[in-house]
């Protein structure tokens, strides 16, 4: 779920990439598009935030996209790919720079662990192989269905299409059998106007985000939605136990788009086979 | 490998290669950026799915064999509202295609930079410097 979106680590992918190997900075392409979002609507937190009739704010809609749109038209007929379509002309581009997430902080005995999974992510990480991220490395919702008892948050991901349910003042699901899953148990509550989404039950085969940052059974996920104007301030914190040394926050702001959310084709694993060595890039979410 | 195929030894590539790292592994991890191979061919099939859309290309060889070859590409988000569809690159036009070979020895498998048509008109996937790149 790192989200390094900057004009430098744009300006990294025009140099030669073969032969790099995977270090803590993310130098893949910026997978995920905020800042671009926001920069086609820079006036968009300004705007009324608009409420439902249940007098709750209205978070419905498509707020975010998995990155893409690289491609496009040269000439009559002619295609190509150009990184330099991802980013916003002019005033705009200043939104672009954004800030990487903060690192989360393991507890020394599990530094090793991380590295390790880190050093072998194409083998350990299992979205490289198309299993879903789940909650919370999948990010902040990408489109909002809201209806006065519960929210459905909807993903179409690298990895495939996901959501989640989350009914409001309900409580955790009590079965202690119960399974744990990759988008755990959501339940939801309003405080003031602020969505605070709790989550457990999220499966240890998932992990926080790229290079290795896995975690326990006991993560406990809170995730926070308040809409301003056209754009919603979504924030997560992890809080495990067992593994981190203290809770981990990132902070993302979404933009309302004008567009559908479209269904993601399916996730295949070709690949497995050929990896020669272990150099791979980070998938922001 | 009988096919109509130039592998061209291209150390100097690899100073300027910038096909896209895509999705999630790098191009690094499987294919080999200091040789390129050219295909003459026809697109016969596109699987639409992530992390990559892979290209087949029905590559004859001079004696008229036809070899098909498993091309690795972009994400499919890559081509959203670009207008370059799978239906366009299955026109069945032939096509001279470029591609970085495998690494690990796989036969007819590689990275898809190129595909450049009889009338001029071209799919630059592999990035802005890829060999035949800067062509516009």
């Amino acid at each position: 779920m790192r989200f390094q979106l900057s004009l430098i680590g744009v300006a990294a992918l025009t140099i030669p990439a073969f032969g790099q190997t995977q270090t803590a900075a993310n130098y893949g392409p910026p997978a995920t598009s905020y800042a671009v979002e926001a920069a086609r609507y820079p006036d968009a937190a300004t705007k009324p935030t608009p409420h439902l009739a249940d007098g709750h704010p209205d978070l419905n809609g498509v707020w975010h996209h998995f990155f893409g749109g690289l491609v496009g038209q040269v000439g009559n007929n002619s295609f190509d790919i150009n990184f330099a379509r991802s980013i916003p002309k002019g005033d705009a581009a200043k939104t672009f720079a954004a800030k990487p997430d903060p690192e989360p902080e393991y507890k020394p005995q599990y530094a090793a662990k991380v590295k390790m999974l880190s050093d072998n992510q194409v083998k350990e990480d299992k979205t490289l192989h198309c299993m879903p991220p789940g909650v919370p490395r999948i990010g902040p919702p990408q489109q909002i269905v809201q209806t006065q008892k519960q929210l459905v948050f909807l993903y179409a991901d690298l990895t495939g299409n996901h959501w989640r349910v989350i009914p409001v003042g309900a409580k955790h699901n009590a079965d202690p059998d119960a399974e744990a899953t990759y988008n755990g148990d959501s339940v939801a509550q309003w405080e003031g106007d602020t969505l605070v989404v709790d989550v457990t039950k999220l499966t240890d085969d998932s992990w926080l985000g790229d290079n290795g940052l896995m975690h326990s059974p006991k993560l406990h996920v809170v995730e926070k939605l308040r809409r301003v104007g056209d754009t919603i301030q979504y924030s997560m914190t992890a809080d495990d136990p067992v593994v981190l040394a203290k809770p981990w926050t990132i902070t993302r702001t979404l933009t309302l788009q004008s567009d559908t959310l479209g269904e993601m084709p399916p996730c295949v694993d070709n690949d497995a086979g050929h990896y020669v060595n272990g150099e791979h890039h980070d998938n922001g979410r | 490998m009988k096919t109509n195929v130039r592998l061209a030894a291209a150390a100097a590539a690899a100073l300027v290669c910038v096909v896209p790292l895509v999705a999630h592994h790098a191009v690094s991890a499987e294919f080999d950026s200091s040789k390129v191979v050219t295909l003459k061919g026809v697109v016969s099939k596109v699987d639409w799915v992530n992390p990559h859309i892979f290209v087949y290309i029905d590559a004859k060889d001079e004696n008229g064999k036809v070899t098909t070859w498993r091309l690795q590409s972009l994400p499919p988000m890559f081509f959203k509202n670009s207008g370059l569809t799978k239906e366009k690159l299955m026109d069945g036009s032939e096509a001279t295609v470029t591609a970085y070979p495998a690494k690990d020895g796989t036969d007819g498998f590689g990275f898809l930079l190129k595909l450049t048509y009889p009338d001029g008109h071209f799919y630059n996937l592999g990035g802005s410097t890829a060999p035949g790149g800067a062509e516009k």
